[in-house]
């Protein structure tokens, strides 16, 4: 019989179930959120006095770089930034690591869970490289962990959207997530990427520019793939970056790819990287184009985004976007490091700084902010950074006080460039933030999105993922230290300090598909990839804790 | 009074040292300063048990006596203060520091002055490979400041530095300013191959004998007479370099380069005319 526990007196927030910081007592046994103990005499094993405090389900980041290739690349070729960054120290239940924007392992376990974070998903896996991320995920204690499959660029996906195949390209689509052990499909600049490993400098330039060799468009592999996962019921149909991220004008690229959807459900990942009016390179006509984007998210309950926030600073630049690599290493002059994996995917890692004087980096700050403040539903708008490419994930905390404190917000915008208030609306802009808001993008919002039942609600049968915050008029203060984190029913921190640290479930989907269409798949890959067939399937004994989420009904 | 620390200990495996600097000890007792934490290995220990302390650190001078080849990160991050080492110094002699003076009267190894941002370093024996160089990875090394070396160094000197200068009376290895960003590197030895690979900016003088086939990748400009080498050399005079005085009005052939980065820097050959 696993640890009974009450948590009582605290001001819970829990959305998804209509609860906006009503006192509520919860229960919590075997892991998991219930009415009231299955045994009523049986012993309570922990009552924890959360008076006063704020209640709210494990925070869930919905879209990071956490894990696999790119991440590990990216750490390696940061020792610099290591050398000089807080150094995580070992103790009697923690490993030993390093920090920077690149945490190793370890250390972005126990960072999560001190925000009161419990849920993480990679936004882009390579599925030739799905073991290593799964191995990674191993050694990332304190969260549940999924990842998106790359395969906006797939040889096979792009063959048979040519060939207008649906049937195989469902069955791909199936077949690669469950080879992965994957949990969505990730489109990142879907056919760009294959121009650029084809010729020099390369890359698609609109969203019905064709792909070359494969005659296929930007439009067709959203539109297509979208319907394949909309036919397998996916929990998480498709998590889409768009063409031309970072370029000035590219948000008709964007507004164009939502309507690509033609209705379907998905998801616009990092949309501040996409919202920019402006055009031909020029630093002058540089200008946030939220407005009309997010009238577009306002009016069409298909869609949903998240932000990926820019907040001022160093960081590193990690994407499956190859030619955006290139394209950063070049604008910054740093070093820079180029992917191509196989038949499948690309990669581009740089070092970056944003800096608030400079007038792009402060109007994508601007632009960040005006995505979360002017899209109206906050259930379709979700907290991220694209760690580490906009910030840290440790920046949630000060992202969080620009939403609930707009004084705050103006003042920090008077230290940026000044025509950031010219070319954005965010100096217009009154809106604050609730708590019940910040825990639907935190929380309830990406759940929802993801299809994940058990989490991001405090109701009968969640996962026990729980945070308790301690109020405070600065809410960058009361986000960054929470009182206390429980994992699937267990305290792992407490006031900063780590308590236990599991090792938490993968969370992954296994789609049907025909079978009879798997030996066209298998002729594909014999005939170009470096490994054999029966070696690309990620083995369960690979995974830690597995977890199949179900499909929409 | 300078703070006297006698190396006593007998052991191969590596000490490391780093942080125990002039301005930290200002104002500590000897026993405060004994406990400083230093590194044997991966062993942690108080600085007691490997130095014997004398005298008294309140005049920001450190005098360490005794052979420190295996004692590391001497004087790192250091920023005020005089530092003597008397007789031979481990790797990274003055590393990172942004001012003060360290004074080596003997040999050091390599990463003397590694990523320094300003200050002074005379070494008055041979130093090691990769002198006023970028740590891996860095995109700067030695950014400001000036580092004298008696002796011979070794390869990759001045590797990714930023500014500064960097003197050496003997020969140097291979690779001299790979990199480089700006600053300045003289040598008045041999110098060893490739001196200036992709180097952007800035200047190295081989004044030596025997010098190395500047790279393809550099233009010859012209043979001068610099005005500015005069000027230089007597400010190295005057901080305790020795420079022959023929050399005040050496001719030297001027190449560009390196063609392969953005090609503005020179490298001033002392014209075998001359010699």
């Amino acid at each position: 019989m696993s640890d009974l526990i009450k948590i009582y007196g605290g001001s819970v927030y829990d959305p998804a179930n209509g609860i906006h910081g009503e006192v509520r007592d919860l229960w919590i046994e075997g892991g998991k959120i219930v009415a009231q103990a299955s045994d009523p005499s049986a012993p309570v094993n922990r009552t924890i006095d959360a008076s006063g405090m704020v209640v709210m389900p494990g925070g869930i980041d919905m879209h990071c770089h956490i894990a696999g290739p790119k991440v590990n690349v990216a750490r390696k070729m940061r020792p610099e930034e290591k050398r000089r960054a807080e150094r995580v120290k070992r103790t009697a239940i923690t490993h030993s690591g390093t920090m920077g924007s690149v945490p190793s392992t370890f250390a972005t376990g126990y960072k999560y869970a001190g925000l009161g974070y419990t849920t993480a998903f990679d936004a882009a896996i390579p599925p030739l490289a799905a073991r290593h991320a799964h191995e990674e995920f191993e050694d990332t204690p304190c969260l549940d962990k999924g990842f998106y499959v790359l395969m906006g660029n797939n040889h096979y996906l792009m063959k048979a959207i040519k060939d207008n195949e649906p049937q195989k390209l469902k069955a791909f689509v199936a077949w690669l997530l469950g080879s992965a052990k994957g949990f969505a499909p990730k489109l990142v600049n879907p056919g760009g990427v294959e121009v650029w490993k084809q010729k020099q400098a390369g890359n698609v330039h609109g969203i019905d520019s064709m792909v070359d060799h494969f005659d296929v468009t930007p439009r067709q592999i959203i539109s297509q793939v979208s319907q394949a996962a909309e036919a397998l019921r996916l929990p998480h149909p498709v998590h889409i970056h768009c063409n031309n991220l970072g370029m000035p004008g590219n948000w008709e690229t964007t507004l164009e790819s939502m309507k690509a959807l033609e209705g379907r459900r998905g998801h616009i990942t990092h949309i501040q990287f996409h919202s920019y009016g402006g055009g031909d390179g020029d630093e002058n006509t540089f200008n946030s184009k939220v407005v009309p984007l997010a009238a577009y998210v306002n009016s069409h309950p298909n869609v949903t985004v998240d932000v990926g926030q820019v907040l001022f600073g160093e960081t590193t630049s990690m994407t499956g976007d190859g030619p955006l690599g290139y394209f950063l290493s070049n604008v910054y002059g740093k070093k820079w490091f180029s992917g191509d994996t196989e038949m499948e995917s690309g990669c581009g890692i740089t070092p970056i700084k944003y800096k608030n004087k400079s007038l792009v980096h402060a109007l994508q700050w601007a632009i960040g902010l005006e995505w979360y403040l002017l899209v109206e539903d906050p259930w379709r708008v979700v907290m991220s950074t694209d760690h580490p490419n906009g910030a840290s994930f440790l920046a949630y905390p000060q992202i969080i006080r620009y939403l609930m404190d707009r004084t705050y917000r103006q003042d920090v915008l008077k230290t940026c460039h000044p025509l950031v208030g010219k070319r954005s609306t965010l100096a217009d802009i009154d809106r604050e933030y609730t708590l019940s808001e910040i825990a639907i993008i935190t929380r309830a919002g990406p759940a929802k999105i993801l299809g994940l039942k058990n989490k991001g609600h405090l109701g009968p049968g969640a996962d026990a993922d729980i945070t308790v915050y301690t109020p405070h008029e600065n809410k960058e203060i009361m986000f960054e230290m929470p009182r206390l984190v429980i994992k699937a029913g267990r305290v792992i921190v407490e006031e900063g300090e780590m308590r236990e640290s599991p090792v938490g479930k993968t969370l992954y989907v296994a789609p049907e598909y025909d079978l009879e269409l798997e030996p066209d798949i298998q002729d594909w890959f014999e005939k170009y990839y470096s490994i054999r067939w029966r070696n690309y399937p990620v083995d369960l004994s690979y995974m830690h804790d597995p977890e199949v989420v179900g499909m929409r009904s | 009074m300078p703070l006297t620390l006698t190396y006593q200990a007998e052991t191969s495996v590596p000490v490391e040292i780093e942080g125990l600097t002039p301005t930290w000890a200002r104002g500590k007792t000897l026993a405060q300063i004994g406990q400083f934490e230093i590194f044997h290995g991966n062993e942690r220990l108080p600085l007691a048990e490997m130095f014997s302390l004398g005298g008294s650190a309140d005049d920001l001078r450190f005098d360490f006596h005794g052979d420190l080849t295996g004692v590391h990160w001497i004087g790192a991050e250091m920023a005020d203060g005089e530092v003597h080492i008397h007789g031979p110094g481990g790797r990274h002699i003055g590393s990172q520091m942004s001012g003060g003076t360290i004074h080596v009267h003997g040999d050091a190894r390599g990463w003397v002055g590694a990523e320094m941002q300003g200050g002074f370093i005379h070494v008055h024996g041979s130093a090691g490979h990769l002198v006023g160089a970028a740590y891996r990875g860095s995109e700067k090394g030695m950014t400001g400041g000036t580092i004298l070396v008696d002796g011979h160094v070794g390869n990759e000197v001045g590797l990714t530095m930023r500014r500064g200068m960097i003197a050496v009376g003997g020969r140097a290895g291979d690779m001299l300013g790979f990199n480089m960003i700006a600053g300045t590197v003289l040598v008045f030895g041999e110098c060893g191959i490739r001196p200036g690979a992709g180097m952007r900016r800035g200047t190295l003088g081989l004044f030596g004998p025997n010098p190395p086939a500047i790279l393809p990748s550099f233009r010859f400009a012209c043979t001068a007479r610099p005005q500015v080498l005069p000027v230089m050399f007597n400010e190295l005079r005057r901080q305790g370099f020795t420079i022959d005085d023929e050399l005040l009005t050496a001719e030297c052939d001027v190449f560009n380069g390196d063609l392969v980065a953005l090609g503005r820097g020179e490298i001033l050959v002392r014209s075998a005319a001359a010699m």
